[in-house]
Formats: structure tokens, C-alpha cells, sequence
């Protein structure tokens, strides 16, 4: 199993783990080949060590993935293998960490959300808004972001070219904890998390939820949802009710269309450049 | 030339502001003119509901102040009349993000490209209040036929007169049959109280809450009999000399006013 | 009219207001909705005056300095000779700044300052007013300003409690949600839906108290019909909740009964079709 905790990536292997879960997580990893860049990582292992070659071929894979792998937590038979791999062991699997924050206490927790993150958040709805009326105008030279040319830029190949820079999107190194809120987030009120926001309540209108990552809502989600809000296009919006005044999942924004009458919990995620909504049930997620 | 900028203010909240920003708005650019509202009340924000533009925000005045965006993104501008524009206000912040003087160079930014600035105002007379002031060059006080609300208005008419805006006065929510069986100020009253020179009366209609809660500037529909009215205060607001309506004739409760205005 | 003609010439009785401490301390209501025009300072006068008319002790008091109404609406603005600012500065006692009510014994007013400035009243001050009348009154009534500026603070900051008064419609059950979100986190505000037109709900033209429920998720303390005769109240500075005659006195007087401690039914509207906005439900309530 493959989790992000405050402190990083963890690579979690059950007490019967076998070579399976290895090509499972070698697998999982290529899906999204950069995403995990530059994290730190450590392995937990919650019975008996791995077979060494296996786990000697996984962690080349994961370093190749660009994590940094640096050390083992598992019972004591683990020190000897972890220096054979030459990894740090860091002694007993810690405890699972559950950030709670805010019990009924809605919090601003707006320190949370870089400058850069906001400021991100202006470009793309201005470069949007500019694309839009360059359309309308008939004008049909807007280049897209340069991706490719951006990754190249930041990894010091290319030389300097136009000196606006494409919006660059990275992930925060130390993956993302979750924001756990209960109660109603009333008008007015913001919640911005580094990671995942869960919410057990209603979002009124008014009301702004804004995530690295996921979103989730456990009551009528009337207000604000902004998930992804540094880049993530893999990101999502969920809530028992779906109702929101605007969605924005990474650099898409939906709104005056998203009126609609389901009673059923249902999920938005990003398709074909446009944020789809669909009943969370069909949605195949995982 | 530059726009003007007008403040739409009352002291008392509930008696009209927002709708009266709206509708006065939607009828300048009904009639040409290149219109900016700016909601000033952040923290409490409004006239994005009475326009319906409430899911099309992105950016707002406080994000525009600080720097965060341009003007013109954050710009909303009405589906119905491309020459309507919509400055909201932050709904996360508090009135103290802006201060006076970024409000006047932010309206002034804005009168360079717009004819009209409407700057509606947030209820009482505090910062919120201060801030929308300081970017208007005239006033326009809304005011109900009520003695609360009237004592409001005075109170800001007199903020006005301190501070060297020109200013004229609407009376909102006459009605008629009221003022006839004498139970409701008349018009008259209320100017002889404030002692200002009257815009524009406007009559009690149901259909505004009505057409607020669904968005709708009741200027766009010609049915509503509101609509000519708002018209008129339009081109009353242009300079053209049209003569008031008169809803009513009877004076009532003069006298009680003339005691609380010399006490 | 008349009335307050006669009562400009007539001294202000000194009485003697609650001289004996009294033990428990009264109860500190701040009245607010955010949205202005909404009926707070007719809800407090209509509250106060009902509440005192089943023998209750009741001060108001009128935190909107600058902007004060409480007196007109209660038709005592002849009377007052002090304000809430000469009591906090040492310029006037309390005894003389409270106005006895000319309706109701056990009412009495104390009004805010006309021409000074909310930023003129410190919090402190203000939270020590009000735990002075605590003493004194069963019931601490504060007109809150609209807003959620520095009036609004330093009106709840002496508050133990919350009535939030909000209108059938869009705008001001948005605000509401905006005061709510800003009170105290441990305070259980109750709701106070004012101005309601059943016909108006039943044509689709108006947000039905469901409506305003599905956002606010309050417990309803009050529903109070919309009837003209309110505004001719308003100007005469005579209570409606003192009419017995009148539907909308009969809803006042159910808040003050329910706020008194006694039993009564949760307020019903009869309004035989859904508002446009039912459909906005919602599976998780409370605050």
C-alpha cells in the first residue's frame, strides 16, 4: 500500500505481503510517473522483511521515480536488512497519524496556502478570462501552457527562452495531510489546506473550500469547492449533495451550468479539460 | 472624460440600497452608457445576488486592491447588457482590508473607462461606509418613508455635506394607498425633513423580492411597472429635467419631524 | 401623535430600578441578522415589550451608536436624556440614563449615542455595561447594528445568547449565515423568520421558513407574518406585540413566552405548497 502522511510517503507492507504487492506498487508508479517526484519516503513493514533481490529491484524502481526512499520502520529482525540495502532503520512502525483539526471549531487556517498558490490562482482565471475574449474576437492564436517546455525549464535544460514563465505546477514536497472540519461552514468562511479538506456538515453559500487535493463534503456542498488549487487536474470534488455556487478544480472553473436537481452524493473530477460531475456511485472510483 | 462616481448610500440597511444600485445601473446601460456597479460591502456582498452573476465570480475588490489581479479580470460583466459591469466585494474578508485612499484611486481607475461608477454602500456609518465615500465625487441617499430610516438618512446626508458631495435623495417603498389614508409619511415630508433635492420616487412592488431572490434587474422586463420609473431616474440622473411623479399629495406627521429635527 | 407631544413636558420619573441584587443574573439576548431593514430593532422593542407584559424586568439596550432607533420605535426619544456612552464615561449614572417605557412598567430603554461613532465604545466597556444590567434586569435585550463591523462586535461581546433575525429572502438569509458563522462557537442561536407572506410562499414568489431552515439550520424561536399595520406601529412608538388584536403581537408575544421559560409549540406557518428553494435539503444539520 502506497499512502502520504504529513511527513511523507509511505510504502506500507502488510505482515503476509508477498512479491504481488511489489509489481502492484512498481505498476502504481508508473501510472504517474512524476508525480511523486522529489518526496521522501519510507517503507513499513508489518511482519517479516521482503525476499532481498525483489526488494533490492523495487527500490531501484522507486528511486528512479525520483522518491528518496531513506529508511525502514518494522521490528528488529529489519536492522540487519535495511543496512543491506543501505537504508536508515528507524526503529518501531510509527502510530497512525490522524490529523483532526477544528472539532466544531471552524478555523482559518490561511497560512496554510502559499502565496504562490494564490497568486497561481489569479493567473490561470485571467489567463482564462483573456482566452476567452481573444475567442470571441476570433483570434485563435493563444498558445497553450508549454508543459514539456516548462519541466524542461525547471530541470535547467533549456536556455532562457520568452521570460514569461508557463504556469510551472509542482507538488509541495511532504505530501498532504488532511483537513477534517465538523460542522456547518457558514458564509463567509474559509478553510485552505496543503492536501485534502473533509468536511462532515453543510458548506453554505458564501462558504470557500479550497485544497491541494481532494475535496470531500459529507452534507450539502453549496458554497465554493476549489480542489486541485495548485495544479492537480486528478483532483476531486464530492459531496452527499452537489450543489455549489462555482467549482474549480485546478485551472478549470464551472458555474451558471452546474445547476442541477440530483439527491444523491455525487463526484466532479476533471475531463477532457472540462470538469464533469457524475453520480459518485458509477463514478468508478477507487 | 472621465466617469462619475456616485455613492449609493442610506445609514439604515433594508431599505433599498442594493436593489436601487442594480436597477439604476441596469437602466443607465439600458440607455447606452458604459456602467460599473462596485460592491462595497465585503464581507456581506449582495449585488452579485440581485444581478444573478453570483456563480461567475473569480476575482473581487479586495483581491484587486491588493494586487492580486487587474481591474478588468475582475470584472463582471452582465449577460443581459454588455455595457453592465460588476466590481463585487470579497465575501472572506472584513471592511478593514481596503482603506479609503485605495478605494478613491480604485474608482478612479474605474471612471477613466467606464460613464457611470454606482458605488453601492454597506449599511451604517463605519469603516465600510467611509470606504465607499472616499472614492464617490456625489451621493445618492435611498430612504423609506419611515422615521427610523429618515433619521438614518439625515444622519448621512449630514456625513455628505461634511465632506463637500453633492447629493440628491430616493424615496423608496411609497405606498400610495397608505400615504392617502395617512398612515405613511408623504413625500414631501420626507424632503422637507432632509431638506434635499429628490431623484426619484419609487412605489412599493411585491415583485422586487421576487425578482432579487431570482437575480433579475426588474428594469430588464417591461412589465414590471417599475421598470419606467427606474428609467426616468436614469435620465433624471443624465440631467434631463423630468418632472416628479406624484404618488400622493397629503402631508402627515410634518410636525413630528419638525420636533425631533429641532430637539 | 399625541402621546409624544404630551410626553416631551413630562419629567423623566426617576424610579428606582431594581435596587435589591438580584440573584441569579438576567439573561443577555444580543438581537442581529447581519442584513439591515430586517426587523432587529422591531423584533427587540416587540420582544422586550411582550416580555416585560408577562412581568418580566427587561432593559433594552441600543448598540447601534450613531444610528439609533430603539427610541423612535419605542416612541421614548423625548425622554432620553442619556446615552449608552455618557454611562461608560463616568457622565451619567445608569439609573439616569434608563428610560422607563410609557406602555409597559417593567420595560425600561437604554438608548445609544446619535452623534458619536461605534469606534467610540470600547468592547470592554461594553461587556461591563451589560454584566451591570445583568444584575439589575431578567432580560438584557441588545439591538445589534447591521453589519459585522465594530458594532456588531462590541454588540455581542456582552451577550451570552443570540436571536438572528432574517427575511424570507436570498440576500438575507446569506447575511444571517455570515453572523452566525461569526458568533461565538459555543452559543446556540435561535431564528426569528420575520416578514413571512404565506401568499407570496404559495405562489413560488417567496423563500418559505423551510427554505430559510435548509440553509441556517437554526431552531426556530419565531415566525412572525408580514402585515402592514407594522410600519404604522413603528411610527407611533407603540408596540404591536401590546395588541391584542393583532396576529403579528400574537407571534411576539409567543417568542417572549418561549424565551421566558414556558412551554409552547413550536411556531407553525400554513403554507400548502413548497418554496422554490425546498430543494435545497440537506443530509447533516446542526452547526
Amino acid at each position: 500500500m502506497l499512502r502520504g502522511t504529513k511527513s511523507g510517503l509511505e510504502f506500507v507492507f502488510a505482515a503476509d505481503a508477498g512479491d504481488a504487492v511489489l509489481s502492484d506498487l512498481t505498476a502504481r508508479l508508473s501510472e504517474r510517473p512524476d508525480f511523486y517526484r522529489g518526496s521522501r519516503a519510507t517503507a513499513i513493514f508489518q511482519g517479516a522483511p521482503l525476499e532481498s533481490d525483489a526488494f533490492a529491484g523495487f527500490l531501484d524502481t522507486v528511486r528512479a521515480h525520483g522518491i528518496d526512499l531513506h529508511g525502514v520502520y518494522g521490528a528488529a529482525e529489519l536492522g540487519p536488512f535495511a543496512e543491506r540495502h543501505a537504508l536508515a532503520y528507524l526503529g518501531e512502525p510509527p502510530r497512525p497519524v490522524v490529523t483532526s483539526l477544528g472539532q466544531r471549531r471552524p478555523r482559518k487556517v490561511v497560512a496554510a496556502l502559499t502565496e504562490r498558490a494564490r497568486s497561481l490562482e489569479a493567473d490561470f482565471a485571467g489567463a482564462r478570462e483573456d482566452i476567452a475574449r481573444r475567442r470571441a474576437r476570433g483570434e485563435t492564436s493563444v498558445a497553450k501552457p508549454d508543459f514539456a517546455k516548462a519541466a524542461a525549464i525547471r530541470a535547467g535544460a533549456a536556455s532562457a527562452g520568452p521570460t514569461i514563465a508557463p504556469p510551472v505546477l509542482t507538488v509541495t514536497p511532504g505530501t498532504p495531510a488532511t483537513l477534517y472540519h465538523r460542522g456547518t461552514l457558514r458564509g463567509g468562511q474559509i478553510l485552505q489546506q496543503i492536501g485534502n479538506i473533509v468536511v462532515v456538515g453543510d458548506v453554505n453559500p458564501g462558504a470557500e473550500l479550497v485544497a491541494s487535493g481532494d475535496i470531500l463534503v459529507f452534507g450539502a456542498l453549496r458554497g465554493t469547492a476549489h480542489a486541485g488549487a495548485q495544479g492537480d487536474t486528478a483532483a476531486r470534488v464530492a459531496a452527499l449533495e452537489l450543489a455549489p455556487t462555482q467549482l474549480r478544480i485546478a485551472t478549470c472553473i464551472a458555474a451558471d451550468d452546474v445547476k442541477h436537481k440530483a439527491r444523491e452524493p455525487e463526484v466532479a473530477f476533471i475531463r477532457d479539460e472540462r470538469i464533469a460531475i457524475a453520480p459518485y456511485a458509477k463514478a468508478g472510483l477507487r | 472624460m472621465a466617469g462619475r462616481r456616485i455613492v449609493i448610500t442610506s445609514g439604515k440597511g433594508g431599505v433599498g440600497k442594493t436593489t436601487t444600485t442594480a436597477n439604476l445601473g441596469a437602466a443607465l446601460a439600458k440607455r447606452g452608457y458604459k456602467v460599473v456597479l462596485v460592491d462595497t460591502d465585503i464581507g456581506l456582498r449582495n449585488l452579485d445576488l440581485v444581478l444573478g452573476v453570483e456563480k461567475r465570480i473569480v476575482f473581487d475588490l479586495v483581491e484587486v486592491v491588493e494586487g492580486r489581479c487587474q481591474v478588468r479580470q475582475a470584472l463582471i460583466r452582465d449577460k443581459r447588457f454588455t455595457s453592465l459591469h460588476l466590481l463585487p466585494a470579497a465575501q472572506t474578508r472584513d471592511k478593514t482590508a481596503v482603506t479609503e485612499a485605495q478605494m478613491d484611486a480604485l474608482i478612479g481607475e474605474l471612471a477613466e473607462e467606464a460613464d457611470f461608477v454606482l458605488i453601492d454602500c454597506p449599511a451604517g456609518i463605519e469603516h465600510g461606509f467611509r470606504n465607499a465615500v472616499a472614492g464617490a465625487r456625489e451621493g445618492i441617499v435611498v430612504t423609506t418613508p419611515e422615521v427610523s430610516a429618515i433619521r438614518d438618512a439625515d444622519r448621512v446626508v449630514g456625513k455628505l455635506k461634511e465632506r463637500g458631495l453633492p447629493h440628491t435623495l430616493i424615496v423608496n417603498r411609497i405606498r400610495p394607498e397608505m400615504v392617502a389614508s395617512g398612515e405613511m409619511m408623504t413625500v414631501d415630508d420626507v424632503r422637507d425633513v432632509l431638506r434635499t433635492e429628490i431623484l426619484g420616487i419609487i412605489p412599493d412592488d411585491e415583485e422586487v423580492i421576487d425578482t432579487t431572490n431570482r437575480g433579475e434587474p426588474l428594469v430588464l422586463d417591461p412589465n414590471q411597472r417599475l421598470a419606467p420609473i427606474y428609467l426616468k431616474i436614469a435620465r433624471r440622473l443624465e440631467g434631463e429635467k423630468i418632472p416628479l411623479t406624484r404618488l400622493e399629495s397629503q402631508t402627515f406627521l410634518t410636525k413630528l419631524f419638525s420636533i425631533w429635527k429641532a430637539g | 401623535m399625541e402621546a409624544i407631544e404630551t410626553e416631551i413636558t413630562a419629567p423623566v420619573p426617576e424610579a428606582p430600578v431594581g435596587e435589591q441584587p438580584v440573584a441569579p443574573l438576567g439573561r443577555a439576548i444580543v438581537i442581529t441578522s447581519g442584513k439591515g431593514g430586517v426587523g432587529k430593532t422591531t423584533t427587540t422593542a416587540n420582544v422586550g415589550a411582550a416580555l416585560a407584559a408577562l412581568g418580566k424586568r427587561v432593559v433594552l439596550v441600543d448598540a447601534d451608536v450613531g444610528l439609533r432607533n430603539l427610541d423612535i420605535v419605542l416612541g421614548l426619544e423625548a425622554r432620553v436624556k442619556y446615552h449608552v456612552l455618557d454611562v461608560i464615561e463616568n457622565k451619567a449614572e445608569l439609573d439616569d440614563a434608563l428610560v422607563r417605557d410609557k406602555n409597559v412598567d417593567s420595560l425600561y430603554l437604554l438608548a445609544a449615542a446619535q452623534t458619536r461613532e461605534k469606534e467610540d465604545v470600547s468592547t470592554e466597556a461594553m461587556i461591563g455595561l451589560i454584566e451591570q444590567l445583568r444584575a439589575r434586569f431578567e432580560f438584557v435585550l441588545i439591538d445589534c447594528p447591521a453589519g459585522i463591523e465594530t458594532g456588531f462586535r462590541n454588540a455581542i461581546a456582552g451577550a451570552g445568547h443570540a436571536i438572528v433575525v432574517c427575511t424570507p429572502e436570498v440576500s438575507a438569509v446569506r447575511d444571517a449565515d455570515r453572523v452566525v458563522g461569526l458568533l461565538p462557537h459555543d452559543w446556540k442561536p435561535e431564528l426569528v423568520v420575520n416578514r413571512l407572506r404565506p401568499a407570496l410562499v404559495r405562489k413560488g414568489k417567496m423563500l418559505s421558513v423551510e427554505d430559510v431552515d435548509a440553509i441556517l439550520r437554526l431552531p426556530l424561536l419565531g415566525v412572525i407574518p408580514d402585515e402592514p399595520g407594522i410600519i404604522i406601529a413603528t411610527n407611533k412608538g407603540r408596540p404591536i406585540a401590546l395588541d391584542e388584536h393583532s396576529p403579528v403581537g400574537a407571534a411576539y408575544r409567543q417568542i417572549a413566552s418561549r424565551l421566558a421559560g414556558n412551554d409552547v409549540p413550536p411556531p407553525t406557518v400554513k403554507v400548502a405548497e413548497p418554496g422554490f428553494f425546498s430543494k435545497f435539503g440537506s443530509l447533516f444539520g446542526g452547526r
